[in-house]
């Protein structure tokens, strides 16, 4: 509780503020978190490079759409993936105040995970991959990335295990995250030749880290981060946050379903992943529930608290909207079939992953790299003009796929027109997302030069 | 609620979850060897980034899941082997593979093309509908 009452500054804007001593783990958590925004910089500009492809007949480019869309989506998967690394240290070890039972494992790891991730950068830029979608990479460097992961959980339970009695539910929740993130990645280690296994464990990373494993792990910054801000009490988060995190497994895991509709599955997935998607639902619900009523009596005061605040409500909105309103829409089974496989999928994909998941960890390694210091209110407003940027250059992005996907599902998947007939149709809304994508680059490039400042003031006292 | 609970209720239903998509995942018929190879050679050159399969991967180009039930092998191997110019491009043309490969990988796609999908795409590639 100390160490919030740290955190929790509200009163004269001075950059030496918040000079306390930290953990050593908190020291290290911001290598992840930095590592993870330079990621993440990375991704839009490769992004708008394959939506510039898609758009412009022999787009010449050194690495080509196959493979660079192959980078993308590995980012998509990875920097989230560095990024909670980071912020799992720093929290647990603000909400345990003790340090992490080893510093120095948390510092091997995290030149292991850099290592395994851009050998799958790097390899695929030279055209070197798996062809497993959003797991392009070599198996090998899974088995790497699994190995830090198998590092991380074990650092965490130690941690726990070193007061047993003082374990809180944000730690643990973290925890358990975590190891759900190694268990999931596993088997995806491992080449099947079965094709409909192949494609239902891959949707354990597609499907089951975001909305279960992430899930638990943003619940636990959310859960600091709404006690030190003051939004919630200590007290009424920790009575909801294990049945939350319960709904979250039990949804995350039989929601599954509405991926594996299609693919070779006996027809009761149809039923399971129609109603359990249902149940997915409801943590975002209390969630939504309890940040009105803590906006509603509290006034948050610190630019820093109130930046945070921003990107953590872009995640809120895109949760309720891009992920589980439309989410519920095509998860329906008679619509789904018309649906699967247009881009409104891939719409419904960029609104859910980056917007309710991306905006989370966004807001979890601000969070960290800002700690000791306040934005001045220049600062401050470029900060929020990168928020407004990414949030309409996303929509723009997920709308354009929805208008063109929903055309694509009448004319390929009603009427039977040829598909590559109604690809040229598409055109107009693919260059729309391209603009969409433009100025969600802007934002995110805006966004990452606000935080490496911020990074650079709060840098002295590591 | 208490932690034990949480954890016990995860464990319990991660393993029931594992154990029933194990068993969903139960092949109609057994795969030949010319198709698993052929499954090798569709992942490492990356198909899935335009193509998709099942309904998953990029969106750029068509579908594969039942392209066997539309043009025959023969066609299929030899665009493979002798690309031509993909649409609306002017110069760059698909992919090319050599022709053990190109049979490989058609073998793979004949062998998708008998794994039941529910009704799944509701069209199939000549009009009919697949039900």
């Amino acid at each position: 509780m100390k160490l919030f009452k740290r955190f929790s500054y509200t009163g004269k804007v001075n950059k030496t503020l918040g000079r306390k001593q930290q953990f050593m783990a908190q020291k290290i958590s911001r290598r992840y978190c930095s590592s993870a925004i330079i990621l993440f910089a990375l991704q839009s500009v490769v992004a708008s490079m394959g939506a510039l492809d898609l758009v412009i007949p022999d787009f010449p480019s050194l690495i080509p759409f196959e493979y660079g869309r192959a980078i993308h989506l590995a980012l998509a998967v990875l920097w989230p993936l560095i990024g909670t690394m980071g912020m799992v240290y720093f929290f647990i070890t603000a909400e345990l105040n003790r340090e992490i039972y080893s510093p120095r494992l948390v510092r091997w790891q995290y030149w292991m995970v850099m290592f395994f991730c851009s050998s799958i950068l790097g390899t695929l830029a030279l055209r070197i991959g798996y062809g497993r979608e959003y797991l392009e990479g070599l198996p090998i460097f899974y088995v790497g990335i699994s190995l830090t992961l198998a590092l991380a959980s074990y650092n965490l339970i130690r941690t726990l295990l070193m007061d047993k009695k003082n374990i809180t539910p944000a730690a643990a929740t973290m925890t358990v995250g975590v190891i759900f993130l190694l268990l999931l990645l596993l088997p995806n280690t491992i080449t099947f030749s079965n094709p409909i296994t192949d494609e239902a464990t891959k949707f354990w990373v597609v499907h089951l880290w975001e909305e279960m494993a992430f899930e638990l792990t943003s619940a636990g910054f959310i859960a600091t981060y709404y006690i030190v801000s003051g939004l919630a009490p200590r007290k009424q988060i920790e009575k909801w946050l294990y049945l939350e995190a319960t709904l979250a497994v039990i949804g995350g895991l039989y929601g599954t379903g509405h991926h594996y509709y299609w693919i070779g599955f006996p027809a009761f997935w149809l039923v399971l992943g129609s109603l359990v998607s249902l149940v997915e639902v409801i943590p975002v619900g209390m969630l939504v529930h309890m940040t009105y009523r803590g906006l509603k009596s509290t006034k948050i005061r610190s630019n820093r608290e109130k930046l945070t605040l921003w990107l953590l409500l872009s995640s809120v909105f895109h949760h309720i909207t891009g992920a589980s309103l439309l989410g519920l829409f095509i998860t329906v089974p008679w619509i789904n079939l018309y649906t699967h496989g247009t881009y409104i999928t891939s719409g419904h994909a960029h609104l859910a992953l980056f917007g309710s998941l991306g905006f989370a960890v966004l807001a979890g390694c601000y969070f960290v790299l800002s700690q000791g210091s306040e934005p001045n209110l220049k600062g401050y407003r470029g900060g929020v003009l990168a928020v407004i940027l990414l949030n309409c250059g996303l929509i723009t992005m997920g709308s354009a796929l929805l208008i063109a996907g929903s055309i694509q599902t009448y004319l390929w998947r009603i009427i039977g027109m040829d598909f590559m007939e109604v690809h040229s149709i598409l055109k107009p809304y693919l260059i729309i997302r391209v603009l969409g994508g433009a100025m969600f680059a802007l934002g995110d490039l805006l966004l990452s030069w606000h935080i490496y400042k911020t990074w650079q003031t709060t840098r002295s006292y590591k | 609620m208490k932690l034990r609970i949480f954890l016990l209720l995860s464990t319990l239903s991660f393993v029931l979850f594992l154990a029933i998509t194990l068993i969903s995942s139960r092949l109609p018929s057994p795969m030949p060897e010319k198709a698993v190879a052929g499954k090798i050679v569709w992942q490492r050159n990356n198909c899935i980034s335009c193509h998709t399969l099942f309904g998953h991967g990029g969106y750029k180009a068509d579908d594969l899941t039942h392209i066997t039930a539309k043009e025959k092998s023969s066609y299929l191997i030899n665009y493979l082997v002798q690309p031509p110019v993909m649409r609306p491009n002017k110069y760059t043309h698909h992919p090319a593979l050599d022709e053990a490969d190109a049979k490989n990988l058609v073998q793979y796609l004949e062998f998708v093309h008998t794994i039941p999908t529910l009704g799944w795409p509701p069209l199939l590639d000549n009009g009919s509908e697949n039900l």
